[in-house]
């Protein structure tokens, strides 16, 4: 066949996946969440309604929530619902990248190790077992701290911690897909290594990384909620875990509630939303999938 | 009438007097001897942040809140600092001093005290303490307790030889325990290894049990020498969150917050409530900017620090950030106290002031992004304040001077740094690693330490000095009050200096707002700092129930 | 492979392992800025002596190879340092975190484990069905929610407001009680940060046991079984569960291993005192001493789990017993 053929063929795959996923229900609701915020960030600087760093008059500090403060005022009568909308960046940005970082690493390691096995499999594997053995959220804590409160830092530890899964994965998908009779055809032909594991190996594997990346931005949004509610984010960009952080310290929890239960509706509807999607494509990609819902 | 009739009514008269007012005694009301009841339980809450974690003799006795307010209860110090206003120099174990030559000093000791499990105070346990004490931790070894020789002269007295001559309104030796001798002498080359789980002392309270990081349990010490506390016991408590603490006050599961009292945004909350007081009290932290004078950044320009404290408004930090419960300060002594210089140079809200001084400087904004450039090396006029993490408040108050100083063309960066990293950073100005840091400290009424903050760098102020202030003249007129004790013409004097000088920028002094429960207990006592600092163990002393 | 073999080998495994984890965790540590001396004495009076003689104390002016020998030496003793901040030994402040830890945890973990396979296994048997999806959504729901999330919003409604449950801590402080009455305490501390694990585990055991349900399912003996003629209920419980729970106790292996780790967010949202909350304090302080013990305890007890997950699945596996080579 020829290579063209192949990526037509390919293309309709595609297709056929993407009109599957919208079916489902849960892909669905989990993309219409994942739009939502996008839009939220991508149109912030509109959707806001006051400069969301500016401190306030001090009149203006926690207010309920009211036709000129949405979501209310935070203690130093920033507003609030101008913070969540910049605040879904954040999120969105380190959710993203972390994930793009974890997933290509993870998959590297993970094709490289399944597809030459032996010796360096082997050693790869260890590597990623020591990593996997590692505590997560303590080794990011000591991290961030080490590192400095920075949004770079962030998605950097979160990535440093989450390859190892993705690398388990991939390689477990490349073992059996190494032994499926078109790699010994390509090989008989006189293919190269780097072709068969680019060429052959990973157009078949993207459907996981796919689904995993998925998975992975949840972990990422997460573990920046997490950190910054610990204290270790920028505290000069406004994240959701970040507005939670002070929320938390400023002691007045119990009665400021616009200030709390916005940031954490986000973070929790913004990882349902990947999460149903993530499952949504898992679910797809089954074997089975596609006669059970009659294609 | 005949002499005998006049004697027989008077002496008739005598006895009916008498007599009579020998009936009326019983119905005289009783002088009013303090007839306060004796009883009660006294409930601390505090932040677990400064909980103490164990009873050793460390730092944590310095500067985790708890810790300094526990000491002093459970041991005797020599003497103790009075309540405000005079905040005199009380007896304590020690009933009397004096010295010559403020060099050598004599202290005579009460013959009453004993320790908890009953062994007596005696003069070989204030040398012990003296000697070792001092050498467990950096943290004890206090100028005023660095002795050259310590002598035991009998049981109640001890004399001893500081280092150095100690003037000024205070005695020496004021803030260490007295430690039981028989007890630490096993440990006397390393008392930070003895876990002191009993924590035997002389005070007036006993250590009654203690879970590390969740409960102090403290009862009254009854046979203690001053006579027992009106309290039968005080307990301190560990809330993991201030809702949690502001939560316990309000439903009655503590009686006041330790330390800190409560965050200025939930007063009015407290003013809501019922059988709740609120006390405010001006504060015993100080704060203020500290210039890195060694780097070599336009800071080193009188002018441009001018300009920066003219630029910041501190009335709207006060009224942001601290909802007015704050007052501007201008030196590091206390503005109510007699020894205050109230003729400083005052650094107040002007803009204009600001700008003007930076033009003439030369400091014009060449490239047109609204920040002044350097006349020298044209770079911006961009400065790094660095903050702990820890100090919510102050992160506000520095992202506020951030916004303010934008309006004269100098930009901030906020720098959130942790505990530790801070104060390595400001405590070596020639490593650079700072140029402005927002710095805090207690001194405390009449303190003598908090000036070696400017002793010159290069002539023994090193540790100390966080701006490298480097004046001979502020030194010599600095080693000449700590050994006078009518200090207050150098005092003005050295305030002149450094608020002419400007190497540290004086910004706020944050009250101190306790809300205190009023249902069972009164008698609260505040000073500077509150209600229970370390300057203040009076309200342990006086709180009683009410009648 | 045989069985002898197979243990051995992933013992020394789980040594190489150990070392690897501790001798990593001590670079990190001594990389990070900040000087520890510094952090300990936060005190201006200090003099450049007086700092020489403690960076000599604690072995901090040796180079970082020096260092780690002693560091070695110490651990050979089972000593595992003084804590910078608590001045008192590392392993003390650990032990005494770590059972409040556990009693969370494994609380939680054991509700959630018997209540999420039994939901799981349901949903898996009923795959299909509105209860799957119904339960599918819940769970994935349950699992998306970050446990401190959850907690906040608990304490939130169930504390303050309602005031049912006490607003965080272990036991109500000075209360004076004890035995029944002092374990009734705990137990009413111990509902609301049990509740917010226990949620988010349930959501993973339910996805867990579905999924692996389903695969289970999908098998031939099922099939066989059916043909038999077996009764549903004896497929369900003799056949598909058995090999739907290997997954399962993987997980909880695995679980409970990390269960040391505490649930750093939920202690600290409840300040529960436990060994979570330890390690960002030990961070924050820069308890270099405390961190590497903490480190140790997590890689002992995660690398211990897994082993000993292995060697059941070791054992149980036909392949490995039977000493034959797989393939």
């Amino acid at each position: 066949m020829t290579i063209s053929l192949r990526f037509l063929r390919r293309l309709k795959k595609l297709r056929e996946f993407f009109s599957l996923l919208v079916r489902n229900r849960m892909g669905l609701v989990g993309l219409a969440i994942i739009i939502f915020f996008l839009t939220l960030a991508l149109f912030a600087p509109f959707l806001r309604t006051v400069n969301p760093t500016k401190v306030g008059t001090s009149e203006n500090i926690l207010l309920p929530p009211s036709s000129q403060f949405w979501l209310g005022t935070d203690d130093l009568a920033k507003d609030v619902w101008s913070q969540i909308v910049y605040g879904s960046r954040i999120s969105l940005t380190v959710g993203f990248l972390a994930a793009i970082i974890t997933v290509f690493t993870g998959s590297l390691i993970g094709l490289i190790a399944g597809f030459y096995g032996g010796k360096i499999g082997e050693v790869l594997m260890r590597i990623v077992d020591f990593f996997m053995m590692l505590p997560m959220l303590p080794l990011m804590i000591v991290l961030a701290a080490v590192l400095g409160p920075n949004i770079w830092n962030i998605i950097f530890v979160i990535s440093i911690v989450s390859w190892p899964t993705t690398a388990r994965v991939i390689r477990s998908q490349v073992l059996s897909l190494k032994e499926r009779t078109f790699i010994e055809a390509a090989r008989c032909i006189g293919a190269s290594d780097s072709l068969l594991m680019f060429g052959e190996i990973l157009p078949n594997v993207v459907p996981i990384m796919f689904a995993e990346s998925v998975l992975m931005v949840t972990e990422a949004i997460y573990a920046e909620a997490v950190l910054s509610f610990l204290g270790l984010g920028d505290p000069m960009n406004i994240s959701w875990g970040m507005m939670l952080h002070f929320a938390f310290e400023s002691g007045t929890m119990g009665k400021a509630f616009w200030w709390v239960l916005p940031p954490i509706a986000c973070i929790v509807i913004l990882i349902i939303g990947f999460t149903f999607l993530g499952t949504a494509i898992t679910d797809v990609l089954e074997p089975g999938y596609k006669e059970a819902h009659g294609f | 009438m005949s002499k005998r009739k006049n004697f027989l009514i008077l002496s008739g008269t005598g006895v009916l007097l008498v007599s009579l007012s020998l009936l009326m005694v019983p119905f005289v009301p009783r002088a009013v001897a303090e007839e306060k009841p004796y009883g009660g339980r006294l409930r601390v809450g505090l932040p677990t942040g400064e909980f103490i974690e164990n009873l050793r003799c460390s730092s944590d006795w310095q500067y985790i809140e708890m810790g300094c307010v526990l000491w002093p209860l459970i041991y005797d110090q020599l003497w103790i600092m009075g309540p405000a206003p005079d905040y005199e120099a009380l007896s304590r174990l020690a009933t009397s001093w004096e010295s010559k030559d403020g060099q050598t000093w004599t202290f005579h000791f009460r013959k009453d005290a004993t320790f908890h499990d009953g062994v007596p105070v005696t003069a070989e346990d204030v040398a012990f303490t003296l000697k070792y004490l001092p050498k467990a931790s950096p943290a004890w070894a206090y100028p005023d307790v660095d002795c050259v020789s310590i002598s035991v002269i009998d049981d109640y007295t001890v004399e001893f030889t500081l280092r150095k001559k100690h003037g000024g309104s205070y005695p020496p030796a004021y803030w260490f325990p007295i430690l039981p001798k028989h007890i630490w002498e096993p440990y006397k080359d390393d008392m930070l290894s003895f876990s002191n789980d009993k924590a035997i002392g002389s005070g007036p309270f006993k250590l009654k049990e203690f879970k590390p990081g969740q409960y102090i349990w403290l009862e009254a010490n009854k046979d203690y020498w001053g006579g027992r506390p009106y309290l039968d016991e005080v307990v301190f408590k560990s809330y993991g969150s201030d809702d949690a603490l502001y939560m316990a006050l309000k439903s009655g599961k503590i009686d006041m917050i330790g330390y800190d009292g409560c965050s200025p945004l939930v007063v009015d909350d407290f003013k809501k409530a019922k059988d709740i007081k609120i006390i405010d009290s001006p504060g015993i932290a100080l704060y203020w900017l500290s210039f890195n004078l060694y780097k070599d950044t336009p800071l080193q320009d009188l002018n441009v620090r001018k300009a920066i404290m003219y630029g910041i408004n501190r009335d709207k930090i006060i009224d942001v950030v601290y909802r007015r419960y704050a007052q501007k300060i201008d030196s590091f002594v206390y503005p109510e106290l007699p020894e205050h210089n109230p003729n400083l140079p005052q650094y107040n809200y002007e803009v204009d002031l600001a700008n003007e001084i930076l033009d003439e400087g030369g400091y014009i904004d060449t490239d047109n992004d609204g920040i002044r450039n350097d006349p020298e090396t044209g770079e911006n006029l961009t400065f790094e304040i660095c903050v702990p993490s820890a100090w919510t408040r102050e992160i506000k108050t520095v992202r506020l001077i951030k916004e303010q100083l934008e309006d004269i063309g100098v930009s901030i960066i906020v720098k959130v740094l942790d505990e530790g990293t801070y104060f390595e950073f400001i405590y070596a100005p020639k490593e650079e690693k700072y140029e402005i840091a927002l710095a805090e400290e207690e001194p405390g009424p009449h303190a003598d330490w908090i000036w070696e903050f400017a002793r010159s760098y290069e002539a023994g102020g090193e540790g100390w000095n966080t701006a490298y202030y480097n004046n001979p003249e502020f030194d010599r007129i600095l080693d000449k009050m700590i050994s006078e004790t009518k200090r207050k013409k150098d005092l003005y004097r050295m305030q002149k200096i450094l608020a002419e000088d400007l190497p540290y920028g004086f910004l706020i002094r944050p009250d101190i707002i306790d809300p205190v429960r009023t249902d069972k207990l009164e008698g609260y006592v505040a000073t500077m700092g509150g209600v229970s600092t370390w300057i203040n163990p009076w309200t342990y002393f006086k709180v009683h129930l009410k009648k | 492979m045989g069985l002898k073999e197979f243990v051995i080998k992933k013992i020394i495994a789980a040594i190489i392992t150990i070392f690897a984890i501790v001798s990593v965790n001590f670079v990190i540590f001594r990389m990070a800025p900040g000087d520890p001396v510094r952090m300990m004495f936060r005190d201006p009076r200090i003099s450049g002596e007086q700092m020489q003689l403690i960076r000599e104390k604690f072995g901090l002016d040796k180079p970082l190879w020096g260092q780690f020998i002693f560091y070695l030496k110490e651990l050979s003793h089972g000593d595992l340092g003084l804590s910078f901040w608590q001045r008192r030994p590392v392993r003390e402040v650990i032990a005494e975190r770590i059972p409040q830890t556990l009693l969370l945890v494994l609380t939680a973990l054991a509700i959630a484990m018997i209540s999420g396979t039994i939901l799981g296994a349901f949903s898996g048997w009923k795959r299909g069905t509105r209860v799957d999806s119904f339960i599918l959504a819940l769970s994935l729901t349950m699992y998306s929610i970050p446990a401190f999330s959850l907690g906040i919003i608990l304490l939130l409604i169930f504390a303050y407001t309602l005031s049912i449950f006490p607003l965080g801590g272990m036991t109500t402080p000075a209360s004076g009680l004890t035995g029944l009455g002092y374990w009734k305490d705990v137990l009413w501390h111990m509902c609301l940060p049990a509740f917010s694990i226990v949620m988010w585990y349930i959501g993973e055991y339910v996805l867990l046991t579905r999924s692996s349900m389903l695969d289970t399912l999908r098998k031939d003996y099922i099939l066989t079984a059916r043909a038999k003629g077996l009764k549903e209920s004896t497929i369900l419980i003799n056949h598909a569960l058995r090999n739907a729970l290997l997954p399962v106790i993987t997980i909880t292996g695995v679980n409970i291993g990390f269960a040391v780790c505490g649930v750093i967010e939920v202690e600290t949202v409840f300040s529960w005192p436990g060994i979570g909350r330890l390690v960002y304090d030990a961070v924050m302080k820069r308890d270099y001493p405390l961190l590497q013990g903490l480190f140790l305890v997590f890689a002992i007890s995660v690398v211990l789990a897994n082993l000993v997950i292995d060697l059941i699945y070791g054992y149980i596996d036909p392949r490995i017993k039977v000493g034959g080579e797989k393939k």
